[in-house]
């Protein structure tokens, strides 16, 4: 069966390399794309922990949205931990996103109001834990971040891609006096 | 042989006139000292340092490079790593050849991992890496190497435990690629290593299935004795047992649970599943197993399933712990009866350590109740003393047959058992 080293051998291997270069391209593609075509919102979060990044290259990020009211929840059923999540976020203009309702199935949004997909973390007696996947944030070599030396509350700008993945585009410290000091 | 006996006994052997100087010469010579092979070694260990010193200064500046500049590393050390992986192997040397391959896959994972923390993006189904598989499978098709066909199995079991844990959903199409990928290219080169390590990749994910469903865990030996089964069906019989070994010991660490805990039904009860629905399917896997067993001629391993069975249905106390000992012991006199038949030592060690385990979960769970302690070992030692008698005469009449029918010059009755050879049915 295998190992000879004929020329359709050398074919077949050169064919499922160049279909890697090209997999690791095409997710650095949907990377730039989810950033053009996707719909942009801002996220607030709490105070940001410093301290990791002294051995580690990010920082958590918790987000004001990571926690929602048990009464925004949609679902038919009660919500379960781990269970995946659409999260309806209202959106003004340039201005700080908060949720809406939490679904358990996908849905349309209005305009003025994004989808965030997410996952339940937490159920308590009054409020939903939830996670994006978007709490480790890679601090770039010349963010802000790096020469702060305070926990600055800061914004995150996230876009979402017409099909669903979303990333980080960036993080800006949030013009606010209590952050600031 | 090892060269270092060699070295050793051979003086002995000269002057016992077993060989002749010269030949000990020459049987030296067929063992090269290890010394040799080492230095061999120094050149690969010298490009692992050197590697890991360039892995170092790009991880500690990873973040402060630029985005293009990261893809180019990632892609380049990519296609290196193959392109290296082929040179090896044109020119004959297998083992580097094949390990560099094996790191160009891994860099491939590693490659969608950080491409997508290079832009932060989140994705919310497993296609990212199942790409990773597949890739690891059509290697494992496409090279005569151990090492890259275990490597699937073990990335499968990665991706699938990031699956459930992280995204919550359980992905049927890693365990597909891994079970019918990897397992049918075990199918065609049996081996055993990887015989065991792909039932140990296939149990893993069928684990983290029931965990993450919230079934009862005893749906668990559903997969589990599919994977048992597939071994009954394989021609070659060590390769077949490989394979059956996890969840063979599964299905026993599960049995003596039950014995151990079972009194309690707060236990017992968190292990019953509709009874119709989990019989029926552990009955149809049963009934495949037995029919590949008929067909290989393996029924002597029959026993292997009282492992199985559903005794958790019994109402718990007593009854259950009672009936879960007698399973237990039946079940460890049924593999001391195939190991006595086969003559393999290790089965009868395994027998002995699997009737020893009974008795001790029997001491601890109901004679400390219901005997003198004293009365329990005596009737302990007794059971062991005349089993232990028993194997010996067997032997021995067995050895007598086989001396009279070699003395009366027909072949003898019981033919030596090669571990390959198919065995008789019991009796």
């Amino acid at each position: 069966m295998p190992t000879r080293h004929t020329p359709s051998h050398r074919l077949l291997l050169r064919l499922l390399v160049a279909a890697q270069v090209l997999y690791v391209l095409g997710v650095a593609g949907a990377g730039y794309a989810t950033t053009a075509y996707g719909q942009h919102i801002w996220l607030a979060t709490a105070p940001v922990e410093l301290h990791s990044l002294q051995y580690e290259s990010f920082v958590r990020l918790r987000y004001t949205a990571a926690e929602a009211p048990l009464t925004t929840w949609r679902g038919a059923s009660p919500p379960q931990r781990r269970q995946a999540v659409y999260v309806l976020l209202n959106t003004g203009p340039d201005s700080l996103a908060t949720v809406a309702g939490v679904y358990d199935q996908t849905l349309n949004p209005n305009p003025g109001q994004a989808v965030l997909r997410g996952w339940v973390t937490e159920v308590y007696n009054h409020s939903l834990g939830l996670r994006y996947n978007l709490e480790r944030y890679y601090v770039p070599g010349d963010s802000p971040l790096r020469l702060g030396k305070t926990s600055p509350a800061v914004r995150v700008r996230v876009s979402i891609a017409p099909w669903g993945q979303a990333r980080i585009e960036r993080v800006e410290l949030l013009q606010n006096p209590t952050a600031a000091r | 042989m090892s060269r270092k006996f060699l070295e050793t006994e051979s003086p002995a052997w000269v002057t016992e006139g077993l060989i002749t100087e010269a030949q000990r010469e020459r049987l030296l010579a067929r063992y090269p000292s290890d010394a040799v092979q080492a230095v061999g070694l120094l050149p690969l260990l010298g490009s692992i340092l050197v590697g890991l010193s360039a892995l170092s200064v790009v991880a500690a500046n990873w973040q402060r490079l630029p985005t293009p500049l990261r893809l180019g590393l990632l892609l380049g050390s990519l296609v290196a790593a193959y392109a290296g992986g082929e040179y090896f192997l044109r020119r004959g040397n297998r083992r580097v050849g094949h390990g560099l391959i094996g790191l160009g896959l891994v860099l491939f994972g590693a490659g969608i991992i950080l491409t997508s923390q290079l832009y932060q993006l989140v994705g919310y189904d497993v296609s990212g890496l199942l790409a990773w598989v597949v890739v690891g499978v059509l290697l494992s098709y496409l090279y005569e190497s151990q090492s890259l066909i275990l490597l699937p199995i073990v990335i499968g079991a990665a991706v699938q435990t990031y699956c459930t844990q992280a995204l919550g959903i359980f992905s049927y199409t890693i365990v597909a690629l891994v079970a019918l990928g990897s397992g049918y290219r075990w199918w065609r080169r049996p081996d055993t290593l990887l015989a065991s390590v792909l039932a140990l990749g296939l149990l893993w994910q069928a684990a983290l299935w029931v965990a993450l469903s919230h079934s009862k865990i005893t749906w668990f030996f559903i997969p589990a004795m599919l994977v048992y089964a597939a071994g009954d069906w394989h021609r070659d019989r060590a390769a077949g047992r490989a394979l059956q070994g996890p969840p063979l010991v599964a299905a026993y660490l599960f049995a003596l649970g039950l014995a151990l805990f079972g009194e309690t039904d707060q236990y017992a009860g968190q292990l019953r599943p509709p009874v119709l629905a989990y019989l029926g399917a552990l009955g149809a896997v049963f009934a495949l197993s037995v029919a590949g067993k008929r067909q290989q001629g393996r029924l002597a391993s029959l026993p292997d399933w009282l492992l199985l069975l559903p005794g958790f249905y019994l109402p718990g106390g007593l009854p259950l712990a009672i009936a879960t000992l007698v399973v237990l012991y039946v079940h460890a006199g049924s593999v001391l009866a195939r190991a006595h038949r086969s003559g393999e030592a290790e089965q009868l060690t395994l027998g002995t350590v699997l009737f020893i385990i009974a008795t001790m979960v029997a001491y601890f769970k109901l004679t400390w109740a219901f005997l003198d302690k004293s009365l329990f070992f005596l009737i302990g030692g007794v059971l062991l003393l005349s089993l232990s008698w028993y194997l010996r005469r067997r032997n021995a009449s067995r050895l007598a047959a086989g001396v009279a029918s070699a003395a009366s010059g027909s072949a003898p009755t019981t033919p030596p058992t090669l571990p390959n050879q198919p065995q008789e049915p019991l009796a």
